[in-house]
This record gives C-alpha cells, structure tokens and sequence, in this order.
C-alpha cells in the first residue's frame, strides 16, 4: 500500500505541474487536460480501499493548493469523482480502457460543473454559451488522454511489484480495514 | 455484522466522510492563511522549483529548435558557413530575448516610477491547473516582501492580486476569473461598477444604472476604493453595452486590456495605495 500511495503521489506531483506549466507553452486555450482526474479515476476503478479514497481526498486538496479560491472545493469534487468511478466499476463486469475514457469524460463534466455550480452558483451555469463548448472540449481532451494515462501507470505498479488493475471488492472481514 | 457491514462499505464510507470533510472546508470558508491551509502552501513551495527549472528547459528547447533544427532541414551543403550562421542566429535569438526581456523590465519600471510606490518585478512561471480558474503563479514570495492581496499589474494594465504567497513563489488570481471583483469606473463619463470575470468570457462591469452613459470603447480604469488597486490603472475597454431585457441594470462587457496568456513578467505592488474617497457618480 506504501508503494501505491508514493506512485500516486509522484504522478499527482507530476501531473500538477505539467497542468501549472502546459497552458503557458502550448495554445491549449481553455482545453486543459484534467490530468489529476485521471489518476482519481484510475484510483476508483481499479484500487477498492480506504486508504484509496483518501488518496484521491489528497489529491483533490492538492489542486486546491494551485487553483481557484475555494480551499476544498477541488477536494470534494474529486472525492466524488472517485466514489462514481468506483460504483461505477462495482457494477461492471470488465473496466476495459473505454469504460476508464467515458468515467474520465463523465467525471471532467461533472467535476467542472459542480465546481461552477458550488463557487458561483446555478447563475454561472446559465446565459454563457462558449461554457459547454470549453466544458465539452476539456472532457474530451482529458478522455482522449486517459488511455496513456492509465498504461503510465499500470506500467509505474509494475515497477513497483503492485496488481495493476488492484483489488476487486473482497467482503471478507478478516482482512483489515484499510487495505 | 458490523465488522462486516464497515467491510463491505469502506470505500463509500471513507469517501462519504470524506466529502463530508470537504463539504465542511467549502462552508466554513477556510482560507488560504488558516492552519488547515497550510500543506497547500507546502505544496505550492515544493513545486515551484519544477516550475522555475523547467520553465528555463522549454525556453531553452525552444530556442534550440528554432535555431538548429529549422536550420538543417533548410541547406545540407557548406556545413562550416550553416554552423557559423547558426552561431550567429542563436547570438542573435539570445540577443533578441534578453533585449525584449529588458523592454519589458523597463516598461515595468517606467510604470513603477509612474505609480511613485514600492513594487517588485517576478517572472510568471506557471498557470492554473484547472481550465476553469484563472490562476497563475510568479517566482517571487515572501522572501521578497510579498503578501496576500497584494495588487498585480503588468504594463498593459491590471492583471489580479495575490491569494496565496509561500517563500519562494505567489499565486495571482486574476481579473478575468469568476470569483474576481474590483471598483472601476468609465474614465470617460466617470460611471462606477463592479468589475468581475466570467467564466471563460473575459470580464464584466456590473451595477452600471441603465441610463447610465457607457458607450463601447470607452476605457475602464481603477477606482481606488477597493484598497487593493490604485486608482486610475486600466483595466480594458468596453465592448458591448446590453440595454434591451428587464432588470436595473445593463449588462457591459469588457475587453482586458492585458493579454492574459501572454503574461511573462508582472509587478507587484508592495505598499498599500492611498485611500480614496468616493464620489458622486450619476
């Protein structure tokens, strides 16, 4: 687990700074990959525990630090983005790379309008038209970028001796809790 | 049972908690200074080094390419003269940087010397990480006497104020973000508004009456009563004015007058602006 907390660690790191650092050299516009949501979702599919959840808490905190205004806004919208993605996998039989693409697509909507909706209220949503457009290219943009994403890091736990597609749910109560 | 039932549900447990936790942080307002905010500013100290480094690698492999890879696929004859040219143009390239660099430094300490208070010049050395905010971050902080809410100006005009400052590096929010407001009004005609951003459609001026007399062009400066920016500094210039539909107020947008994206050095303004009085508008 301390293997897996360091990787996700290194490559949130790794992610805050190519996202701080990508839109100033490219003309990337409004269209920036939401590369940290990635990893939540890489989290939520493939690695059922506690301790991953609260990994992907971290992680959201972690852009709280960089960007907007609103300390625990990212934190929260990235939670959440975990738990679907994480219902989401409880209820497939295969997450195969196209299921991580829709869930990274699904959650940057999500994530994107949440945070407009919480920090300017239901007004921000409404009487913008360029919104959906940037939205939908940002969603679009980061699934489009997952698939590299997810081999990065199936390739980093085989590295590091970790499962790469983690653990499916195990109901058994002998085994510890934060697993 | 219990055991068993936590077993079965630490996932949605933990993140219940969790979002509770951060539902928590959202409602209370914590702020970029409280003790709970701290790690971000660890954070923020940890990555600007990345930032500042590999923003001198990506100038450095952009000037290489331009210099020596256009280069070569243009002539493969008369190596010693391609080289030498070569030579030449990165001399050149280099020269050319460090003089648009100088013009840049000289145009902040011209308006410096205009504004007649304390400011420090910082490079930009990264951006936001969302697409969403309008957050940038400069490679000056606390070591250099920066605070938060301290205003940021570019020569263009008013580029945002400061929220969150660590030792080495200072994150600016920016007019043109949603959560952005600042006291303007119309040199023109001298009607007051709200100055704020909207998301991804530049800035708007809100509270302007709708006989008020705002015509497009018109230029938008500072009040000065927000405290945070002098008075008199450009924001942008007025696009539309929107008098049709219902409501006390038009709606008026504004073009920024800074280039936002293009954003290479700022100025920090260290001292407070003096208070200013309101007066009359229309």
């Amino acid at each position: 687990m301390a293997r897996l907390v360091l990787l996700f660690a290194v490559a949130t790191l790794a992610a805050l700074a190519l996202q701080t650092m990508l839109p100033y050299w490219l003309p990337l516009g409004p269209f920036v990959p939401d590369l940290v949501l990635i990893l939540a979702v890489d989290l939520g599919m493939r690695h059922h525990s506690a301790i991953a959840a609260l990994m992907a808490f971290v992680m959201g905190y972690a852009i709280d630090a960089f960007s907007g205004t609103q300390i625990g806004l990212n934190a929260f919208m990235i939670t959440l983005v975990f738990l679907l993605a994480y219902e989401l996998s409880t209820q497939l039989l295969v997450t195969n790379v196209m299921v991580g693409m829709l869930a990274v697509f699904m959650g940057v909507l999500i994530k994107d309008l949440g945070s407009i909706a919480i920090s300017g209220g239901f007004s921000g949503l409404t009487g913008n038209p360029a919104l959906m457009r940037t939205l939908l290219g940002q969603a679009a943009v980061s699934a489009l970028l997952a698939p590299a994403v997810f081999v990065a890091m199936a390739r980093g736990k085989k590295v590091l001796g970790l499962l790469a597609t983690g653990r499916r749910e195990d109901n058994s109560p002998s085994r510890r809790w934060l697993t | 049972m219990n055991s068993s039932f936590l077993w079965r549900y630490r996932v949605v447990l933990t993140s219940g908690l969790l979002l509770l936790l951060s539902a928590h942080m959202l409602t209370t307002g914590v702020r970029p200074r409280d003790a709970v905010a701290r790690p971000g500013e660890v954070l923020l100290g940890l990555l600007s080094p990345v930032q500042s480094s590999s923003s001198h690698l990506v100038e450095g492999a952009h000037d290489f390419w331009h210099d020596y890879l256009a280069l070569v696929q243009v002539q493969r004859e008369n190596q010693r003269l391609r080289a030498e040219l070569a030579k030449f143009q990165n001399e050149r390239a280099r020269l050319t940087e460090l003089e648009t660099e100088n013009r840049h430094l000289s145009e902040l300490l011209e308006l410096r010397e205009a504004l007649g208070m304390r400011a420090v010049a910082a490079n930009v050395i990264g951006s936001d990480a969302t697409g969403l905010s309008r957050t940038l971050i400069v490679g000056a902080g606390r070591r250099e006497g920066l605070r938060d809410g301290m205003a940021v100006l570019s020569n263009q005009g008013v580029v945002g104020k400061l929220i969150a400052v660590s030792p080495g590096s200072s994150r600016v929010l920016m007019i043109d973000d949603h959560n952005a407001a600042l006291d303007a009004f119309d040199q023109r005609s001298r009607v007051r508004g709200i100055v704020a951003g909207v998301v991804d459609d530049g800035l708007t001026m809100k509270y302007v009456g709708r006989s008020a007399d705002v015509h497009a062009g018109d230029s938008v400066v500072t009040s000065g009563l927000d405290g945070t920016f002098p008075r008199g500094l450009l924001i942008g210039e007025v696009g539309r004015v929107e008098r049709q539909g219902p409501g006390l107020f038009v709606n008026v947008s504004v073009a920024p007058a800074v280039d936002f994206r293009r954003l290479e050095q700022v100025l920090i303004v260290i001292e407070p602006p003096p208070r200013v009085v309101a007066q009359d508008q229309d």
